[in-house]
């Protein structure tokens, strides 16, 4: 285990252990423990079943059915009502999915700005400022008034990276963040990502199956049959 | 402001879903329109009936009628003087003619007077009379009655279709008769008509005037005299009645009213509900055909609500999901599916109102000249529209509730992961 020594800690887990049930009892964390710093780029990898999907979404406070400890910012969140976890997640976790998820209804820059208006921090103006400095971030500015369905594949899921970074969220999880994307908008997220944790101190956490993604982070975490076997 | 944005940020939600599918939104406001404005419509339309079909009821009949008709002869003499235990056998007994009258009307009306609940009375003298005109013999009743009080208790003076009814205020031989009876008779206004009273006595008396009420039987054999040219007829002193005819206040406080006269009076008091049980039970069935018509409409509306509201939270998972993870609380994915129940309830009332009204009002202007109506009757009263409003509202909430549950307790991790 690689134990962090100057840099605080931005998320700590103890002992995971998680079963499913359905269609058979199967364990599928068998004791899971590793810390991450803060401002870590790190990755998760792993043949499929190894666990580490249902890792991150552990980690996400989604998913509470297990026993250990997750805490994220010197915060301890195992056994905090849903209510809290919605509002954390909210403020503190920045999240991006292998298919973008946007609200096909809304433009590019309201998807975007959703979650800040959620969090209900900032005047509507400051959000819409934020907003456009994302998707400026993701070379996305001429797009932001183009309805969500009307965007490309990689378009699409580069608003949702801009929409999990308007909070400005201390952690940022990815499920296959650029397993719908082409190498060179890949290879661009890749570079934001690492930007985004070593200029502006966000921890980034992403489970990916693509290895030229996961050397370019600066840990990988590998996981088989729900144990971490490299680190 | 914190609180305003997120607030806003749910209702920018619920209304880019209700527009973006303003088809489905509309057909599952206009369930609600219909059933909303049915309500009103057969409250209304209702009402009206009632209403008429109280106002002609209450044209010839008191809230209270007082009279002496209980006095079944139950005393025998032979009992009283030997006993219960002695046989006794009377053949061919015979009975006195007793008196189905009230013999001291001005002291009953003082004892009436009393009642702060009373808003109207006036002692009649009922009487079966023949009326003769030539050979012609028809039978009927005369309502010797005081013309005022009458008049302010029926409306009388408003009905008489010749002549006048304040011929009645005095004690002279004049008689108002109903325009049926004036007709098969064969009389006009100002001719004579003679009264034969049972006792034989026999009278002419000046056609004063002609009455259409919009009862039938009435109008038939029907006459108004004054009650002291009736009491003349009779031979009976100025203190002599045969009912006395009480309005109340408030027409509905009848059994409360009675049974504060009864121990005071020694005659027989009959409310409207005792003697026209059919009244009040046609007006209730009406009100429960009404309420199951409009109820059953409303109910078919919560299902289509129900139906559209679940198929767009089926079609909204993955969006509802990922809101969830974004950190939209269960509490706020409620809001938003309820909002969106509650705008299409509130629509739907508001429209349903405006098509109910129209629709009363279309109906109000239908010929129907049957009893005295020219249209068909419709009457509006507030709390039917509060509560149509009410069970409209209702309705879609409680519809939309389920579903709305239900995408606030998705699991955004079983439908990210597939």
């Amino acid at each position: 285990m690689n134990k962090p020594q100057e840099r605080p800690k931005a998320l700590e887990v103890s002992n995971l252990v998680k079963y499913f049930y359905d269609p058979s009892p199967f364990q599928v964390l068998k004791g899971v423990s590793f810390d991450v710093q803060k401002g870590e780029f790190l990755s998760i990898v792993g043949k499929s079943g190894s666990g580490k999907s249902t890792l991150l979404y552990v980690l996400s406070t989604m998913d509470t059915d297990y026993e250990g400890g997750v805490t994220i910012n010197g915060q301890l969140l195992t056994g905090e009502s849903q209510n809290r976890l919605s509002a954390f997640r909210n403020e503190h976790i920045g999240f991006v999915f292998q298919f973008h998820y946007l609200l096909p209804e809304f433009s590019a820059l309201e998807n975007v700005m959703i979650p800040a208006k959620r969090l209900g921090k900032m005047s509507s103006e400051e959000i819409e400022h934020n907003a456009y400095e994302s998707l400026r971030l993701l070379d996305l500015e001429d797009q932001a008034l183009k309805g969500a369905n009307r965007l490309s594949g990689g378009q699409q899921q580069r608003v949702a990276i801009a929409r999990a970074l308007i909070n400005k969220p201390s952690v940022i999880m990815g499920d296959e963040p650029t397993g719908n994307l082409d190498s060179k908008n890949s290879l661009a997220v890749q570079d934001i990502f690492r930007n985004l944790a070593h200029e502006f101190g966000q921890t980034i956490i992403c489970v990916t199956h693509d290895n030229d993604f996961a050397r370019n982070t600066d840990r990988t975490i590998e996981m088989q049959d729900g144990l971490i076997v490299n680190s | 402001m914190a609180k305003a944005t997120k607030n806003k940020v749910n209702s920018q939600i619920a209304s880019v879903h209700l527009t973006s599918k303003i088809w489905q939104t509309v057909v599952a406001m206009l369930g609600v329109t219909f059933g909303v404005s049915m309500y009103i419509f057969m409250n209304t339309f209702m009402n009206g009936v009632n209403s008429t079909q109280d106002d002609l009821a209450f044209s010839n009949l008191p809230h209270i009628r007082i009279n002496n008709e209980t006095d079944q002869n139950t005393y025998n003499p032979a009992i009283a003087m030997f006993g219960g235990n002695s046989l006794v056998n009377i053949r061919n007994r015979k009975s006195i003619q007793s008196e189905n009258n009230i013999r001291n009307t001005a002291q009953v009306m003082s004892v009436l007077k009393h009642q702060k609940d009373i808003s109207e009375m006036t002692p009649q003298l009922n009487v079966s009379v023949f009326f003769r005109s030539g050979a012609k013999k028809i039978n009927g009743t005369v309502s010797g009655v005081e013309a005022d009080t009458q008049d302010r208790m029926f409306g009388s003076a408003a009905k008489v279709i010749e002549g006048k009814w304040s011929e009645l205020n005095y004690q002279k031989p004049s008689v108002i008769l109903g325009f049926v009876l004036a007709q098969n008779l064969g009389v006009k206004v100002n001719d004579n008509v003679n009264i034969l009273t049972s006792d034989g006595v026999s009278k002419n008396y000046t056609v004063a005037g002609l009455i259409e009420t919009s009862v039938k039987d009435v109008d038939k054999s029907k006459a108004y005299m004054n009650i002291g040219t009736t009491r003349q007829l009779l031979g009976k002193n100025s203190d002599y009645s045969s009912d006395i005819m009480v309005n109340l206040v408030n027409r509905n406080e009848t059994s409360r009213v009675k049974a504060a006269l009864q121990p005071s009076l020694k005659y027989n008091i009959e409310t409207w509900q005792d003697a026209n049980q059919q009244l009040l039970a046609a007006s209730q069935m009406r009100s429960i055909i009404a309420f199951a018509v409009s109820f059953t409409i409303l109910l078919v509306a919560g299902f289509g609500i129900y139906n559209i509201m679940n198929m767009t939270i089926n079609e909204k998972i993955r969006e509802i999901a990922i809101l969830k993870a974004m950190g939209f609380s269960g509490k706020d994915i409620l809001s938003i599916f309820l909002m969106q129940a509650s705008i299409i309830g509130l629509l739907g009332a508001v429209s349903g109102l405006i098509l109910g009204v129209v629709l009363s009002t279309l109906i109000n202007l239908v010929p129907f000249k049957i009893a005295g109506l020219t249209t068909l009757p419709i009457m509006y009263k507030t709390e039917d529209f509060v509560l149509a409003v009410l069970f409209g509202m209702l309705t879609t909430l409680l519809a939309g509730y389920l579903p709305a549950r239900k995408a606030s307790k998705i699991d955004p991790v079983a439908i990210i992961r597939g």
